[in-house]
């Protein structure tokens, strides 16, 4: 189509309005809308099922939405077919043509574009280097490893510049070592060519560390988008925080809202009583409600602290854990443990509070979060 | 593509089959399919008949230095190569839909394709023979639509041969096609997709490159039994139509030569034994590739 303004193509803005999806009974996508700013990588992270595939497959045009529109850069794309969208796309099993050589498989998009032999020859040439794989330009597909295909497939879906790069699992066929090169390489090139990126992922720590926004799914439903610390920090609902890693969860009776920002929430353990305070979004209304508090964000002390948050417990259970220890502590009439990672920067590898004692648990007011459910 | 390879070479005996089983096929294929080739190779030689005898070279000079039995073998190779490239036109269609679009309809499009081979090779070829006949279903339908002004001899020519080879044998064309396309993962299609290319491209540049494999396997199975076949073209070709296999036929039914027709079915075997050969080649080369 467009042959020759390719090299000069913007990073554009992805916008989804109101996309949804089912097949049969099942509904993989509830109505769901996402705006992606150029330049931006942003994860799409969610459990086996949630949806993930399938809203990247409704971007590239393979899956027809049922409802709403995908925007690429202020321009509907909706009823346009994958050849006509101008993105780019790995999947998860390389999907190399094996009858073509490498020089062949990232030629293809050029040769579609109808590009001339001498630039083929040259993007090609800077493509490998890009993904630092120069010289195997005749060999095929299979007489590469893992990690060497992935680098060619992503050198093919970036040879013609396509405004979005679409990445389904890139990485999870690849080794535990090689995936950390390879998602170090990952954000290098995309930083490079500034290209709007969508990575699918299942991995937290992948989705934490590697981008730039990341959108927690569940059920179809995008449940939070946000900065990585957003999410991480102030997850809004039980699932993201339970997803996310180990939060503590306490569910009690939340206060009204007032004016303020405060919110109170009663915990009742057996016969304790303690109201605790969290900053709480206002649209949450008075009655049940969990807040979630990360282990490291909990601190312990053998006398009761001048401070509001404060639950009393026993220690239960200690592990060193190289940079931090672990701590599970019983609280009266709660049955699960509370989990407390102490940074504390003692050398000793024993325990501060040893097993048995009493402690007490605090934690600042803007370090817990009300989450819905 | 490779894992079939794989999975062709490294298929064990499962638990159900005991490798005693084979034994039983085996010793029936010695007695009545080694034994007998190995007989009619040196029946060229020795079988004493009401023929004079000659020696063996003298009918293989006859068959490929006498223009007219030279003209049957071409002809014969000629048929079968024409009638496998309209099974590959054909088929291929078929088994593209049956893989891509059947659907949920693929089961019975396959009973569809497999039904016919149920049923005897002559009672499809008598089929034949009524609906081509001088005052058969073909004809009546083309006076009464005023098409043609008298019936046209469709029987006892290449046209009706030709017509019911390809009916007969076109199943084999697309099983083995569509074999090889399920394989195919769709996935590399969509990545052509994406990146720029029409379905048709796709097509060109993906899925056929891809699918040469099955058009290779069914091409030789076909050719071969195209090459074999006799009983379709007697019924339809009409001694019009002579080939290799109806020419020892006649050898031995009529000329009762029997030097002359075991050196025929010989070369008749060679070709087969090439183009098994060059299928070899082909797996072969895809196991190294692989
Ligand atoms: N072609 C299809 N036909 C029927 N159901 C489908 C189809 N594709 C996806 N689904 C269903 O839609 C839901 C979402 O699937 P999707 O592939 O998007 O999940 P995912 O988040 O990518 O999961 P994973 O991490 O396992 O890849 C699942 O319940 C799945 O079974
Ligand atoms: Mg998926």
């Amino acid at each position: 189509m467009s042959s020759n303004n390719n090299t000069d193509r913007q990073s554009l803005e992805l916008v989804l309005r109101g996309i949804s999806k089912r097949f049969g009974d099942v509904v993989a996508l509830e109505p769901s809308d996402l705006v992606v700013k150029p330049g931006v990588l942003l994860s799409l992270l969610g459990p086996s099922g949630c949806g993930k595939t399938t809203t990247l497959r409704v971007i590239a045009g393979f899956e027809a939405a049922d409802t709403g529109s995908v925007l690429i850069g202020g321009k509907d794309v909706t009823l346009l077919p994958p050849n006509k969208r101008g993105l780019g796309m790995v999947f998860q099993n390389y999907s190399l043509f094996p009858h073509m050589t490498v020089a062949d498989n990232v030629a293809f998009g050029l040769r579609m574009e109808k590009a001339s032999e001498q630039e083929i020859k040259r993007r090609v040439g800077e493509m490998l280097d890009l993904v630092q794989l120069p010289g195997v330009e005749k060999r095929f597909p299979n007489q590469l490893s893992g990690g060497q295909q992935q680098r060619i497939a992503l050198a093919r879906s970036l040879v013609t510049n396509p405004s979005v790069l679409l990445l389904d699992e890139p990485l999870g066929a690849l080794d535990k070592n090689l995936r950390e090169t390879m998602q170090f390489e990952l954000r290098r090139i995309q930083n490079t060519l500034g290209i709007t990126t969508i990575l699918v992922t299942h991995d937290q720590e992948e989705a934490l560390t590697l981008s730039d926004q990341v959108v927690v799914m569940d059920q179809g439903r995008f449940q939070q988008i946000g900065t990585p610390s957003e999410v991480y920090e102030s997850p809004e609902t039980r699932f993201v925080s339970e997803f996310l890693g180990t939060s503590n969860l306490l569910s009690g009776d939340i206060s009204a809202p007032t004016d303020s920002d405060d919110r109170k929430v009663t915990l009742q353990y057996g016969e304790v009583k303690t109201v605790i305070e969290s900053p709480g979004a206002p649209s949450i209304p008075a009655g049940p409600a969990t807040i979630a508090i990360r282990p490291e964000k909990i601190v312990l002390s053998k006398r009761s602290p001048e401070m509001r948050n404060v639950l009393q417990g026993i220690v239960k259970g200690h592990v060193f854990r190289g940079s931090y220890h672990a701590y599970e502590i019983s609280v009266a009439g709660r049955d699960d443990p509370i989990f407390v990672y102490d940074q504390a920067g003692e050398r000793s590898t024993d325990a501060v509070h040893p097993i048995g004692s009493g402690v007490y648990l605090t934690w600042k007011r803007e370090n817990s979060v009300v989450l819905r459910d | 593509m490779t894992d079939q390879v794989r999975r062709g070479t490294s298929r064990g005996f499962s638990g159900v089959v005991s490798p005693w089983w084979i034994a039983v096929t085996a010793l029936f294929l010695v007695v009545f399919f080694v034994i007998p080739i190995i007989n009619n190779l040196l029946n060229t030689d020795q079988l004493v008949t009401l023929a004079k005898q000659r020696p063996a070279s003298f009918y293989y000079e006859k068959l490929f230095t006498d223009p007219y039995y030279l003209g049957i073998v071409a002809d014969t190779v000629t048929l079968s190569v024409g009638v496998t490239v309209i099974c590959i036109i054909i088929g291929y269609p078929v088994a593209l839909f049956l893989v891509r679009h059947a659907g949920r309809w693929s089961g019975l499009v396959i009973f569809l394709l497999i039904a016919p081979l149920l049923t005897s090779i002559i009672m499809r070829t008598f089929g034949w023979r009524v609906l081509f006949a001088r005052r058969g279903l073909l004809n009546d339908f083309l006076l009464w639509i005023d098409a043609i002004e008298k019936p046209i001899l469709f029987l006892n020519g290449p046209t009706s041969a030709v017509i019911g080879l390809v009916h007969v044998l076109v199943p084999f064309m697309v099983l083995s096609i569509a074999s090889v396309l399920r394989s195919i993962d769709l996935q590399l299609e969509e990545s052509a997709r994406i990146l720029g290319a029409s379905r048709f491209k796709t097509f060109l540049k993906v899925t056929f490159p891809l699918s040469l494999d099955g058009i290779g396997t069914g091409f030789i199975i076909v050719f071969l039994l195209a090459n074999g076949s006799f009983v379709t073209l007697l019924l339809l070709g009409g001694g019009e139509l002579k080939t290799l296999p109806l020419l020892i036929y006649q050898q031995f039914t009529i000329s009762r030569d029997f030097q002359f027709a075991a050196a025929m079915s010989n070369v008749l075997l060679a070709i087969a034994v090439g183009c098994l050969y060059l299928q070899l080649r082909l797996i072969k080369r895809k196991g190294v590739k692989g």
